[in-house]
């Protein structure tokens, strides 16, 4: 029915199959626009959130995402500033997921705002010394930028590709990508450098707060840093995700290890630096707030220890081991094992930096503060992901994303 | 057509221009942000000239000057009145709160009558007919003495009115609400054999021994308190609490002493005693009550030795001891009586008790010390007119007359109506008072108001009484009404002050001095000659007599406090035969817990209901949405099994209510207390039938305003205060009156309980 | 423009002095009436109450009859942040610059126009004093006719906080000015609602640049250490975060001191005996 569009020779299912699949996806996505509707008109009432928890879970997934959408800038920058050319087999997979990422993230913060028609005050009114102010430059210029990364590929669907204006285009967009993803990576590096500030800079939240280089603290290094490491994780688990779903093979196990090594020693080092600043931290500037570290990890049955050992052991030296080893990154199960602990330990990392920060009290007599979201924020949590696996199968289903498709199936037949 | 990378520049860069040139696209962003800026839901308040206008708050017996501040005679704020004798500037958040009590669509607009379920508004001369042919009809019967009037205090002018109007009908039901101040002006007349009120000079008693009397929480006349707490910090003057619960003021004291409740009198007689064994009393002033005193000090020197009470309160006898040497070397001491405001009026024993250590010190009548204020009556009244049937009516003693001090009694009253078949009282009138949630078992209060065939109001608000009411006629509410105001409350200040209307009023209402003076005019004949005035303005100005035209200049009159012309006498032998402190209701086996009533000075308890800024203020251990939350020891709770936030349910002798629970540890285990003020029925909407027509309106209730000269529009609507009322229960309900045997007044203090989970 | 306050800008700060506090709310009350501060059906989630002032409740936890309790009233530390520098915790995170340091007052302002509702601010703010409208305001009919023209009331989605009651600083300034006194603000002059309503004389408020001052003389401020206070009664609220508030508590009671901030083991007396050395230079 839609086999003009499909990619030339790519096998996907029938459309009536894809169709339903849509229409559920579609149903969840419906209810999320409902709920974003409800926050629009009647206000944020409607979530859960409080004077004391003023960010709540949509505010993690939006940390989250663009988390483990830095696959996208860390793969672009690896392929096009490093040039390591095998990546260019997983790249456009990467660019679609951070811009499903990305706009998910910006969709979010507009949700979350409480007067969003004048979210543009935040560039008119600009405060130059806000992370928040960083944080929204940067970001919405690295959207665009992942637009422009996004659209040549949007162009290759075959029956784009035939208009010959779209062809240059995307012909044309393709050579100059590399600037793209170069000013991507560096804008990228920023943003969600910014969002780990966003925590750290908060000098009145001593378990937020981090000392730091000028006028960044750790943590703005420490996000980059993890979200390049664990973004590749991200892609990786969609890859498989795919070949689970479709059953079928799509990108190379080259490609595959190539990547996961790579964010194998990125998580490596980023997980030593994690350490030293939780030391650092811990023993140094809680201390002189007048705190210690089980100050931040007791009293309270939800937010205790196992959450920093979860992170940081579990979620950070695991997937550090098994992904820089080339026996165990190169056992399937280890490897998904692995790229899933990553994906939960950055996940977990930013839950930490915006949902614990709010918990935890600050002055002597107060109290720990918990909240449980309603069902409006937690359909608005899941609109994106709705979004996302709509968007994702379309583009899987209409658009080459996986050059080394045909490929494989012709090897594997 | 080709592109190539400059064209593909180009193009991006001119598409990304044209956009952003477009004024559409900004201007659109724009509007829709200045939208947001001025959505027309959030109002917009208008400005205009500033002025002030100046009265005095009548929420509370403590009477504070204040200022309102009005834009083009819109009030805006409520301030204290720098420089007032009462309050200095200060002001209680109830106070501060008077305008949504003034603002308040909640409050009845028009006069009504009861018509099955709904209410009928009226004209005021259908109103005042209305109750002036039942009362003639009763007169007519040759009935007056079933007429009756239930009035918050009997101080002022319009107390006065609604007095005479009894007399002048032929009644002697004129019923006051029992508070501390009857109990002391008792102890007073039999100790001291003087008409005279108590007052307590606390800004400058160096030496504060209170007996549970929360002072600094509402205790008297609250700010005035509270700037005398204030300045003892800076005079070092100690503060003693005995309080068997860490309240604000047991908090705020130097030394709390947590006796048992109940024998807080014990402990004062137990002082007594080690004073009198250590000869630390003043001798010269004891000695002129002679043989009474050595009875007095054989007495507790046989029955209160610091040992003994030492027992029967847990306090430890070097405790009491230390007290008694610190109280009697103290220049300026002062023992206060007046615990909780749950009983409203106290034991005469008990608060002789702690009275005796106010005459073994003899700090009388000077500055920081106790004061017997004679009253004096500094109105002036024209003669009465009374016809044969007020004569005859006036003559028969009052429904509830209690035997000891030979005034009629309140919970009395109720109590004689419950008893009898047929209610005694043909007719009540209620002004400033809320019997059905201010009186002990105040459900059986509600029984005894629906037995009376015909009940009028006078209330501004639908409160709990009102709405069992037969008909309404509203009264102004303070900033709307003009009065004289006497100083009370335990204050040691004489001060006559008038508070004016500063506001037009908001609705269609009436002075309730206009109203009684109307209302005897329509009973024709002596009853209306002896109401000569043309209004109420008129009669406040004449019965002022000489003291008007400084009130009237001035706002008030601050008179110097007169010392008694002849030497204070104390008379012990009010301990004579005396066998012990009234004890509570209810059986220790069944029920092991005490249940007490407590305060929050954030919630308005008797006087009025709480504003809404007010209940805002309270606290999550006091409220919990619609729930009242109990206080209890975290050690009784372990024992009940309850834990914190629980739900439990509390049972009395009289009934039972589902509450939630706080753990305090500053409470003493065994005792559970439940907060004041809550349980108002007026959250239930009733109907109104306006002469417009008939409708439920907007939810927060009665819609539109009346202005001050206009009639009344369409309006109708509900008496919904969803602010505070259905909210909580009201304690009173589990408590039972307890009748003092020395005074006849209600001296209930609380009453035996057990919790369970629920 | 011009300071003629000792040639120094000025620092308006509060003193309160948890020992006369009665814990009566009048504060809240008084300030809720100034300010037009809306009040919903149900305000006993503590954690969506907008009360700019609010006041804290501690206890020593220790068991009856050994329990003693303080209040403790929270307006806006109005914090001069780090080095005093004006960087407080809220006003360095807005983006949009919808919350301010006022260097000629010290007072750090909240524009509702402004505010885009991000609440970055309150997570920022280690006091909970700042409050986002997350309902649309509204008052009973006819209640609206007590609205003040002095202070805007909010629309829903923005935060507010406590402002010194900047417009009585307004009114004050204008009388000078309009009287040719230039900057010169008598002490009375300018009062906060709630100092003035607090039936305790809790409250004290003026220029802690002044020594004239009352605030000034009660907690004497060190100039060389952000205005700490040098009266060893004295303490700010989480003095150790260095956000500098320009609120002071007073207390005799070493355990309402100490639950002022935080301190590890053994921390708290090392605290009060360098305090003391600070002391008086
Ligand atoms: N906020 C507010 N202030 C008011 C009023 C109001 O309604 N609201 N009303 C005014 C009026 S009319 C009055 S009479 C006064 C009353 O004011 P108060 O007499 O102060 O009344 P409460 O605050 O109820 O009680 C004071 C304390 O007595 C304690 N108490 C209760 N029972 C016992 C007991 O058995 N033994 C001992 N030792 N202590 C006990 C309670 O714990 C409470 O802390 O307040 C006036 N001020
Ligand atoms: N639950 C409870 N019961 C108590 C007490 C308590 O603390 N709690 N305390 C006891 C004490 S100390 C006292 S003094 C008594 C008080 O007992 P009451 O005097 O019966 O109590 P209030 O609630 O004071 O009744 C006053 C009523 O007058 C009305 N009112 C208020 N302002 C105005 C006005 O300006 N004009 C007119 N016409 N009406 C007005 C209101 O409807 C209010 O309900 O209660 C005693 N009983
Ligand atoms: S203490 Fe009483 S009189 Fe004074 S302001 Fe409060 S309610 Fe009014
Ligand atoms: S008004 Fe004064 S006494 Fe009352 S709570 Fe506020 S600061 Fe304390
Ligand atoms: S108290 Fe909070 S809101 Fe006020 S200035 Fe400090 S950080 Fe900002
Ligand atoms: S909520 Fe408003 S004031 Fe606070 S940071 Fe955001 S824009 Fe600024
Ligand atoms: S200073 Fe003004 S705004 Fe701040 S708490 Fe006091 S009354 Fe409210
Ligand atoms: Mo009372």
């Amino acid at each position: 029915m839609d086999s003009a569009l499909i990619p030339e020779g790519a096998r996907r299912c029938p459309f009536p199959v894809f169709a339903t699949g849509i229409a559920v996806v579609g149903a969840v996505l419906l209810w999320g626009v409902y709920a974003m509707g409800l926050c629009w008109l009647k206000g944020l009432n409607q979530t859960n959130m409080n004077d004391y928890y003023g960010f709540a879970l949509w505010i993690w997934a939006d940390l989250a995402v663009i988390a483990i959408g830095g696959g996208a800038f860390f793969t672009g920058l690896l392929k096009y500033v490093f040039g390591i050319d095998e990546l260019k087999n997983i790249i456009n997979l990467a660019v679609v997921i951070g811009f499903i990422c990305y706009s998910s993230a910006l969709l979010i913060l507009a949700i979350d705002i409480g007067q969003p028609l004048r979210g543009w005050f935040i560039f008119w009114h600009a405060n130059v010394h806000s992370m928040l102010t960083e944080v929204a430059f940067c970001l919405s210029l690295y959207f665009a930028v992942l637009t422009i990364e996004f659209i040549p590929l949007v162009l290759e669907n075959r029956q784009i590709d035939k208009v010959p204006f779209f062809h240059n285009l995307s012909h044309n967009m393709h050579g100059i990508m590399a600037v793209f993803a170069a000013t991507g990576a560096f804008l990228s590096c920023f943003h969600q450098g910014s969002l780990g500030g966003v925590a750290g800079v908060l000098y009145g939240r001593p378990f937020a707060y981090r000392e730091g280089l000028l006028v960044w603290p750790w943590t703005f290094f420490l996000f980059t840093w993890s979200a390049a490491a664990y973004g590749p994780c991200f892609t990786l688990m969609v890859t498989k995700m795919f070949e689970g779903i479709t059953r079928k093979k799509l990108v190379k196990d080259n490609v595959v290890h190539l990547l996961a090594k790579i964010s194998g020693w990125m998580i490596t080092t980023y997980i030593i630096a994690k350490i030293i600043d939780t030391i650092y931290w811990a023993g140094v500037t809680a201390p002189d707030m007048g705190f210690s570290l089980m100050d931040f990890y007791s009293g309270n049955a939800f937010y205790g220890i196992w959450i920093l050992f979860t992170e940081i052991v579990i979620c950070g030296i695991v997937p550090a081991v098994i992904l820089t080893v080339k026996k165990y990154r190169e056992n399937k199960k280890l490897l998904l094992v692995a790229i899933c602990l990553g994906v939960v330990g950055v996940c977990l990392n930013r839950w930490v930096m915006v949902l614990q920060v709010m918990a935890v009290p600050v002055m002597s007599f107060d109290t720990w503060a918990l909240y449980l979201p309603s069902w409006q924020e937690i359909a608005t949590t899941i609109l994106p992901v709705a979004y996302g696996v709509i968007l994702i199968s379309l583009a899987y289903r209409y658009l080459p994303v996986f050059p080394q498709e045909q490929e494989l199936y012709d090897t594997n037949k | 057509m080709k592109i190539d990378r400059r064209s593909f520049l180009g193009l991006g860069l001119g598409a990304a221009a044209g956009v952003a040139a477009s004024p559409v696209t900004w201007k659109l962003t724009d509007d829709s942000s200045i939208w947001t800026q001025n959505w027309p839901w959030t109002p917009v308040p208008h400005d205009g000239e500033v002025s002030f206008d100046d009265t005095v708050c009548t929420l509370c017996p403590g009477n504070c000057g204040i200022s309102i501040r009005k834009i083009d005679g819109r009030a805006v704020k409520i301030e204290g009145k720098k420089g007032y004798p009462v309050n200095d500037g200060g002001v209680c958040l109830h106070g501060l709160s008077g305008l949504q009590y003034l603002y308040d669509p909640a409050r009845v607009h028009f006069p009504m009558v009861k018509n099955g379920d709904t209410w009928k508004q009226i004209s005021w001369d259908e109103a005042t007919t209305l109750v002036a042919g039942k009362i003639k009809e009763l007169r007519d019967k040759g009935m007056p003495d079933s007429i009756a009037c239930v009035y918050g205090n009997d101080k002022g002018s319009i107390a006065g009115l609604y007095k005479r109007f009894l007399m002048a009908v032929g009644s002697q039901n004129f019923y006051t609400v029992d508070s501390m101040e009857k109990s002391w002006e008792a102890l007073i007349s039999r100790m001291h054999g003087l008409k005279a009120s108590a007052a307590f000079d606390l800004a400058n008693a160096d030496y504060l021994l209170s007996f549970g009397a929360g002072f600094i929480e509402g205790w008297g006349s609250p700010v005035n308190n509270f700037l005398a707490n204030s300045s003892r910090k800076e005079r070092q003057a100690k503060l003693v609490q005995v309080e068997y619960r860490l309240s604000n003021t047991a908090a705020n004291a130097d030394m709390w002493v947590p006796a048992k409740p109940g024998t807080e009198a014990d402990l004062a007689l137990g002082i007594c005693s080690a004073m009198i064994s250590e000869k630390l009393h003043d001798a010269d002033f004891v000695q002129k009550s002679g043989k009474a005193f050595d009875n007095f000090a054989k007495f507790v020197s046989e029955k209160y030795a610091p040992e003994s009470v030492s027992r029967t309160t847990g306090i430890d006898v070097s405790t009491i001891k230390d007290i008694a040497v610190q109280f009697a070397k103290a220049k300026t001491p002062v023992a206060i009586a007046g615990r909780g405001r749950g009983d409203s009026a106290g034991s005469l024993m008990e608060f002789a008790a702690v009275h005796a250590l106010n005459c073994l010190k003899g700090n009388f009548n000077k500055a920081g010390g106790f004061w017997t204020l004679e009253n004096q009556d500094t109105l002036t009244w024209p003669s009465l007119e009374m016809d044969d049937v007020a004569t005859k009516g006036y003559a028969k003693p009052p429904v509830g007359l209690t035997s000891v001090i030979s005034t009629a009694s309140l919970p009395k009253l109720f109590e004689t109506i419950n008893a009898s078949e047929k209610s005694p009282v043909e007719l009540m009138m209620v002004y400033n008072s809320n019997p059905c949630f201010t009186l002990h078992n105040a459900k059986a209060v509600k029984d005894a108001v629906n037995k009376i065939p015909f009940v009028v109001s006078f209330s501004s608000c639908m409160d709990d009484t009102a709405q069992l009411a037969d008909v309404i006629l509203p009264s102004h509410m303070f900033l709307e009404m003009s009065q004289d105001i006497h100083s009370g409350a335990g204050i040691a200040k004489r001060i006559t002050a008038l508070s004016k209307a500063v506001i037009a009023p908001v609705f269609d209402t009436k002075n309730p001095g206009d109203i009684i003076i109307s209302v005897a005019k329509a009973v024709d004949g002596s009853v209306a000659a002896s109401f000569p005035w043309e209004n109420y303005d008129e009669c406040l100005e004449s019965v002022n007599g000489d003291q008007w035209s400084t009130l009237s200049e001035e706002g008030y009159i601050d008179s110097e406090l007169t010392v008694p012309a002849t030497p204070l006498v104390a008379d012990f032998s009010i301990f004579e035969g005396f066998r012990g402190f009234p004890s509570i209701e209810g059986d220790e086996k069944s029920y092991p817990l005490t249940l007490v009533s407590v305060d929050t000075i954030r919630l308005a308890s008797g006087s009025f209901a709480s504003s809404p800024f007010a209940v805002k203020t309270v606290e999550d251990t006091v409220l919990i949405q619609k729930d009242s939350v109990i206080e209890i020891n975290p050690e009784t709770a372990d024992k009940v099994g309850v834990s914190q936030g629980d739900y439990a349910l509390v049972t009395t002798p009289l009934g039972e209510a589902k509450v939630r629970v706080n753990l305090f540890h500053g409470i003493m285990p065994g005792v559970i207390a439940m907060p004041e003020g809550l349980g108002h029925s007026f959250g239930t909407s009733s109907q109104v039938v306006t002469k417009g027509g008939a409708g439920l309106l907007s939810k927060n209730g009665a819609t539109s305003i009346i202005t001050a000269t206009g009639g009344v529009s369409a309006a109708s609507g509900t008496f919904e205060n969803r602010y505070i009322g259905g909210k909580g229960v009201n304690v009173n309900e589990l408590i039972g009156p307890i009748t003092d045997p020395a005074s006849g007044l209600d001296v209930a203090w609380g009453i035996r309980a057990r919790i369970s989970r629920a | 423009m011009t300071q003629d306050n000792h040639g120094k800008a000025h620092k308006f700060g509060m003193v309160i002095d948890l020992d006369k506090c009665t814990g009566c709310g009048s504060c809240m009350v008084a300030c809720m009436s100034e300010n037009n501060v809306p009040f919903k059906e149900d305000e006993t989630n503590k954690k969506d109450s907008l009360t700019w002032m609010t006041v804290f409740k501690l206890s020593n936890e220790k068991n009856f009859p050994e329990t003693d309790i303080c209040y403790m009233p929270r307006p806006c530390m109005h914090c001069g942040g780090k080095g005093d520098h004006g960087h407080s915790p809220c006003v360095s995170v807005c983006p949009a610059t919808a919350t301010d340091y006022g260097y000629d007052t010290g007072i750090v302002s909240q524009i509702y126009t402004r505010c885009f509702g991000c609440r970055y601010c309150m997570g920022a703010c280690p006091y909970h004093a700042r409050y986002f409208n997350w309902w649309d305001p509204k008052w009973p009919d006819g209640m609206e006719e007590y609205l003040s023209p002095d202070v805007s009331p909010r629309m829903r989605g923005v935060v507010e906080k406590c402002s010194f009651c900047y417009h009585r600083y307004q009114e004050a300034r204008d009388r000078a000015y309009y009287e040719e006194r230039r900057d010169t603000i008598e002490e009375g002059e300018y009062q906060t609602a709630c100092t003035q309503a607090c039936p305790a004389g809790a409250i004290t408020f003026g220029d802690l640049h002044n020594p004239e001052h009352e605030v000034y003389k009660l907690v004497k401020p060190d100039p060389h250490q952000c205005g700490k206070p040098r009266n060893p009664k004295a303490f700010r609220l989480l003095e150790r975060l260095q956000t500098n508030p320009k609120v002071y508590y007073i207390s005799e009671r070493e355990w309402v001191r100490k639950a002022g901030d935080n301190y590890r083991k053994g921390e708290w007396g090392q605290q009060k005996k360098s305090d003391g050395d600070k002391g008086h230079k």
